[in-house]
């Protein structure tokens, strides 16, 4: 694996080595550096080129400002761009703004593409199958930038403007529940009764839903409370045992259900800790879950130690989840009378100068994320659902899948042992290839949303003519496109036995 | 032998209605996408698009019947506000008809319907010449160094790593800015000629598997020459997966083109594009929503329409998904 | 009750010493070996089969919607199964063997329509609930593929997808499952069954991973194999020591074998009772010998004509049956097989023929002029090409 690893890393390092001179040639002579200067009618016009020119060793050939260029990243020094300003000191900016946004994408992208993608395969030919297809289509057609003006419009300040009276009217609710309703609806497969009978249990759960939260004015101060965390928590106890060891016997189900008892209550009994933690102790938290999750499983699973265990650390931390999102919500009050009751930002990738507690600050980067990330998920979240759908179609044709139901194996294990796991086969080149373009779109995203990251250091430097900021785009971004490709590569070996060797 | 003689005819079957109707390949792909609703849907409206931003306009001094232009200027009227309706009067609406200016008019009063079609015109034009450029590099590159395997795949194979390496947008953009202002032609070649390898490297996949196959060593067997063996016997066999692909890189480079020419790194004002248009009036989004909404429907409709035939050719080509299990 | 509980296997039975003192000490050497072992062995059952049916297919018809029309799959199979019995299904590719055997599994694609009754013990197998039937399928029915490439998955070990068979019907630890997988390997004469455990699929070769689906499928101690085209998928050589070791396997376990194969040989060298398929429908059915000894139906005269003569002596000039097997969504009428049949008449091709019983009890065969084969010493003859017949 070691070595796997290094030999992937040495030809990566030369790739992108390659890549460098490619695009540091095309962005020298993508135009003409001077171009504004020429215009100038100033006095010092003369000087400025001059400067500008020396700055830019314009008198040196490009291979040669390339080798300079290479000679100097080596050391350390990313240089100044045309006006002097040092590309260090913007890049600190920049990068931690676009790789949240990117990460978050990508996250978000590839674990509810999948979700939705296998879902759909499983359910071919219904309802929800034509509709997922229909959007991934719809998904793949649109123009970013136009979604993201989009959102920008609608979501952002439409939806600030329904915050101040956050009253669902009726005609709206209606709709929302019969969405409810054609959404149970679609997922149900069988006669038509059942689909009737679905779309009516989805259509008095959605307008039931939605006709309390509007006439509590829940969004205007929203949070889960205990009780709610405890259902939420209890109903994936139920979920994560079903799909990891069935409900056929009580130890996983139990110690699934513990878990989620002890989670929930731990939102009360450690609320001094949690009324503003640090990122260190929350993951202090997550470690403690899954260290006391293990040993629920271990203590209560009986001969299904495996799967209770499984199932057991995927509820706690679910139920942890949980948790966080209703004091997230709680601090929302707060955090929207602090932004003047605009907590959806179109502008940046913070809230200049705000200060506030862990949830107020974290709520503020969610809220600038929150649309950016919107719009850059569209396309990758139907490029996953279309590839994981049609994977898994594949999969749950094969013959080994057929074996694992010749064994008496229940539907719910061919599907989750046998299909899952070598359906995610291929979605891991998927993710290689998905992830440069996630960073193209990133790119358009940040111009929209006015963000001051990479991608507008890349277009910027690139209008000027100027190759110091583009390349140093090009080195983070090449740099991250490289790893995710590593570790699309090692979740590719670890998933698949017969290429470990090589 | 009179038993054996009377059911040994090979015409015997035939009469008893018993054989498998015969279909040429072609006919059965054909019968395949005429089957897919939602592709032939694709090419009604993609046929619609085009007939009518090339018929309205006119195109390379061809006039159309549409009577204004792209580029005179005219009185606003109603503040440039769409005068098209299509909500009939016993709706409540004011009637089905076009009006003076269906799509309204831009800040200095140029006809925004005659726009648009100039700007569809463009971005069609800018998207089929980088889908013909990349496929035809991509394909050529990928046969290459999917038939000589060897020296010759290494470098070539390295070479489109390192372009893999680069995003779409970067490297287009890079190009943009260098070629955008040189027209729509030029734009398209450059950009096709900088994103082929992905292209590329699917062809090789089919070239390293094909080239096993046992017609190819019959014909190597045979003395056949390797120019003959790659256009002539593993070509024609890669002819759906190129067409799917060709079809489908239209569809994103109409988004590509759109997408850089609304980064400023594309077509260049006074020349117009879709997404040069929607750029250009970007900050009307609130006062004159339509100069933004009328592109991007355009875009999403040229995209949309050329994904569905997409997919309908590779259910044509490929009915994997959908076959039969023995 | 007609599923008695898993009761272990008897020790005896497990220890591999007491089945073949040779067979696995030198499996390794077969493993290698290139030597051609024979198969048509005469039948030497540890216990012969008993007078008890365990599986019982009535009328099964099975029929798929397709695009193109519904394809009639298999059309009115009847056949009974005792207990230890090996019953050979034979036919030419497409006839409709492998859906039949899928549909007493349960395994067809849920858009099949299949009708008919499939009685296991008595109980009607596509009457029960999904899950009565999932206990059924693995426990006392189990099933070997035709092609162990792709029959194992690629990305859990040996060990693992064997425990999992166990583990799917009986609460137990890991541990013990492990150590039974471990036990099934050895019978089947995997070598280092311990380390094997570990492996992966694609560390074994195609012979070792068919019998790895042989132990799969012995590992609850079912009553009855169902073994598609076991061999047909493997290297020649492997072949016969596969099927040998399916029968000592069965042995071994007591089970029944319904053997799937279009190989007349295997059929000869190892089956009971044989039925012919042919375009979905039972053409002959009965005792191994009689059938290929006196076959009443011309397909299965066409069969036996197309092979080297099974004594050994005489032409083994090959007869192919002329001509292909109807399309099984345009059915011709009357007798399926009328047009490539030599001794077709009128009324073979307005009237479909019943399976009926022959000149011998428990002999039977779907034709209307079975007594014309009867009437002559050798039935291949009627294939036999002008120019033979007039040499
Ligand atoms: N899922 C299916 N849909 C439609 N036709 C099928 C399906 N599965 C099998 N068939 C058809 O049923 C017939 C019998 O197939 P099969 O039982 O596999 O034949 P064999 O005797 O070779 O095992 C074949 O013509 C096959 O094409
Ligand atoms: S019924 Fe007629 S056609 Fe059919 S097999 Fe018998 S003789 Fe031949
Ligand atoms: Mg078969």
């Amino acid at each position: 694996m070691i070595v796997f690893i290094a030999r992937r890393l040495v030809i990566s390092f030369f790739v992108l080595l390659a890549a460098t001179f490619i695009i540091y040639v095309l962005t020298a002579l993508s135009g003409d550096p001077l171009e504004d200067l020429r215009q100038d009618n100033s006095p010092q016009k003369a000087q400025k080129i001059a400067d500008r020119s020396e700055r830019m060793q314009l008198d040196l050939p490009i291979p040669v400002r390339y080798l300079d260029w290479l000679g100097r990243t080596v050391r350390g020094d990313l240089g100044v761009n045309r006006d002097g300003q040092d590309i260090a000191t913007i890049l600190g900016d920049a990068l931690s703004a676009t790789l949240q946004l990117v990460l978050a994408a990508t996250v978000l992208a590839i674990t509810v593409g999948v979700i939705i993608g296998i879902v759909s395969a499983l359910r071919q030919y219904s309802g929800f199958d034509y509709t997922v297809t229909f959007a991934a289509f719809v998904c793949f057609s649109l123009p970013l930038f136009w979604v993201a003006v989009m959102l920008k419009q609608y979501m952002a300040i439409e939806f600030n403007n329904w915050l101040k009276n956050p009253v669902i009217p009726f005609p709206v609710i209606g709709l929302l529940a019969l969405l409810g309703g054609l959404i149970f609806g679609a997922l149900t497969t069988g006669d038509r009764k059942r689909r009737l009978m679905a779309f009516a249990v989805g259509f008095v759960i959605s307008g039931a839903l939605f006709t309390v939260l509007s006439s509590t004015r829940w969004f205007a101060d929203p949070g889960l409370g205990l009780p709610l965390i405890l259902a939420f928590g209890l109903a994936s106890a139920v979920g994560f045992t079903a799909l990891s060891a069935g409900l056929q016997y009580r130890g996983p189900l139990y110690a699934a259900l513990a878990a989620a008892v002890i989670g929930a209550m731990c939102s009360e009994l450690l609320n001094p800790l949690l009324i503003d933690p640090t990122w260190l102790e929350i993951g202090g938290l997550v470690l403690l879950t899954v260290a006391v999750c293990v040993g629920l499983g271990y203590g209560l699973g009986g001969l299904q130690r495996r799967q209770a265990i499984i199932a057991t650390v995927l509820t706690g931390l679910f139920t942890g989840g949980m948790v966080f999102l209703d004091r997230m919500l709680q601090a929302f009050a707060s955090y929207s009378a602090s932004v003047r009751g605009r907590p959806i930002s179109t502008i940046g990738a913070r809230t200049p100068n705000y200060t506030g507690d862990f949830w107020q600050l974290n709520l503020d980067s969610a809220g600038h994320l929150l649309l950016p990330s919107m719009a850059l998920i569209l396309i990758s979240l139907a490029t996953y659902t279309r590839y994981s759908r049609a994977s898994m179609l594949e999969v749950m044709n094969q013959d080994y899948v057929r074996t694992g139901r010749a064994k008496g194996l229940p539907e719910r294990t061919v599907v989750v042992k046998h299909a899952f796991r070598n359906g995610l086969i291929p979605i891991t080149t998927l993710m290689a290839f998905d992830f440069a373009g996630v960073i193209g779109g990133a790119v358009v995203t940040e111009t929209v949303f006015g963000w001051r990251g990479m991608g507008f250091m890349f277009t910027k430097g690139l209008e000027e003519v100027d190759p110091a900021p583009v390349m140093a785009f090009f080195l983070v971004t090449g740099t991250a496109i490289v790893i995710f490709n590593m570790i699309a590569d090692i979740l590719y070996a670890y998933l698949d036995p017969r290429i470990r060797l090589s | 032998m009179t038993l054996s003689a009377q059911a040994s005819g090979p015409d015997t079957g035939a009469a008893q209605g018993m054989t498998i109707v015969a279909r040429t390949q072609g006919q059965m792909i054909r019968r395949r996408f005429f089957r897919h609703r939602a592709a032939l849907a694709g090419m009604i409206l993609f046929g619609f698009v085009v007939v009518l931003s090339f018929s309205s306009i006119g195109f390379m001094g061809v006039p159309g019947w549409w009577d204004k232009s792209y580029l005179t200027t005219g009185a606003l009227v109603n503040q440039g506000k769409p005068t098209l309706s299509v909500v009939p009067e016993f709706l409540g609406g004011s009637g089905i008809h076009l009006g003076e200016h269906p799509f309204g008019q831009d800040d200095i009063g140029v006809d925004y319907f005659a726009k648009t079609m100039r700007g569809t015109q463009q971005s069609i034009i800018v998207a089929f010449l980088v889908a013909i450029v990349a496929t035809t590099v991509g394909t050529l590159v990928g046969a290459v160094s999917g038939y000589y395997r060897g020296k010759t795949e290494a470098v070539l194979m390295r070479f489109t790593d390192v372009m893999i390496t680069i995003p779409v947008l970067v490297i287009a953009a890079v190009v943009g800015r260098r070629f955008g202002a040189s027209g729509v032609v030029v734009l398209g070649v450059f950009i096709g000629l900088v994103i082929w390898p992905s292209m590329a490297r699917l062809l090789r996949g089919e070239f390293l598997s094909l080239r096993e196959k046992e017609f190819v060593e019959a014909a190597r067997a045979l003395g056949t020459s390797a120019r003959r063996i790659i256009f002539r016997h593993i070509l024609p066999n890669t002819v759906g997966v190129i067409i799917v692909s060709a079809t489908l890189t239209v569809a994103n480079a109409v988004l590509l083109e759109s997408a850089l020419s609304f980064l400023g790194l594309g077509v260049q004002a006074p020349d117009t594009s879709l997404g040069q248009l929607i750029n250009e009036y970007r900050t009307a989004m609130v006062t004159r929503p339509w100069l933004f909404w009328w592109p991007g429907i355009f875009i999403i409709a040229i995209a949309l329409s050329i994904n569905f035939i997409g997919d309908g050719l590779r259910d044509a080509f490929d009915p994997r998904q959908t076959r039969v299990r023995a | 009750m007609t599923t008695p509980p898993n009761v272990p296997l008897d020790p005896q039975a497990l220890d591999p010493q007491t089945i073949d003192p040779h067979a696995y000490e030198d499996a390794a050497h077969l493993l290698d070996s290139a030597e051609e072992v024979h198969v048509g062995r005469t039948l030497q059952d540890a216990r012969p089969p008993s007078q008890e049916e365990i599986l019982r297919v009535e009328n099964l018809t099975v029929e798929f919607p397709t695009e193109d029309g519904v394809v009639h799959a298999v059309r009115g199979v009847s056949y009974g199964l005792r207990e230890r019995e090996v019953l050979g299904i034979v036919g030419e590719s497409g006839s409709g063997k492998s859906v039949s055997s899928l549909a007493v599994m349960g395994l067809l694609p849920k858009n099949a329509r299949v009708k008919g009754r499939i009685l296991f013990r008595g109980d009607d197998m596509l009457k029960m609930s999904a899950r009565k039937q999932r206990g059924l399928r693995g426990r006392k029915i189990a099933m070997i593929f035709q092609d162990p490439m792709t029959a194992l998955n690629p990305v859990h070990s040996i060990g693992d997808q064997l425990a999992e068979a166990v583990l799917a019907h009986e609460l137990m630890p890991r541990k013990t499952a492990l150590a039974r997988a471990k036990e099934m390997l050895d019978l089947v004469g995997i070598p280092q069954a311990e380390a094997r455990l570990r492996s992966y699929p694609h560390e074994f070769s195609g012979g070792m991973r068919q019998r790895a689906m042989i132990a799969m499928a012995v590992i609850n101690n079912p009553d009855v194999i169902i073994a598609d085209e076991p061999t047909t998928a493997l290297d020649v050589t492997v072949q016969a020591q596969i099927l040998e070791k399916l029968l000592e396997v069965k042995d071994a376990v007591n089970a029944a074998i319904v053997l799937i194969t279009h190989d007349l040989g295997v059929i000869a060298g190892m089956a009971h009772r044989v039925l012919v398929m042919y375009a979905g429908r039972p053409v002959e059915l009965g005792d191994t010998d009689p059938v290929f000894e006196e076959p009443r139906m011309p397909y299965t005269a066409g069969l036996l004509g197309s092979i080297p003569s099974l004594e050994g002596g005489g032409s083994s000039r090959l007869r192919p049956i002329k001509g292909t097997p109807p399309s099984l969504i345009n059915l011709p009428t009357g007798c399926p097989f009328s047009p490539r049949c030599p001794l077709a008449t009128d009324v073979c091709r307005e009237q479909e023929p019943p399976l009926a019983e022959t000149d011998s009890g428990g002999h039977y065969a779907a034709c209307h002029h079975w007594d014309k084969l009867a009437a002559v010493e050798d039935p291949t003859v009627f294939f036999r090409t002008e120019s033979e017949t007039v040499a």
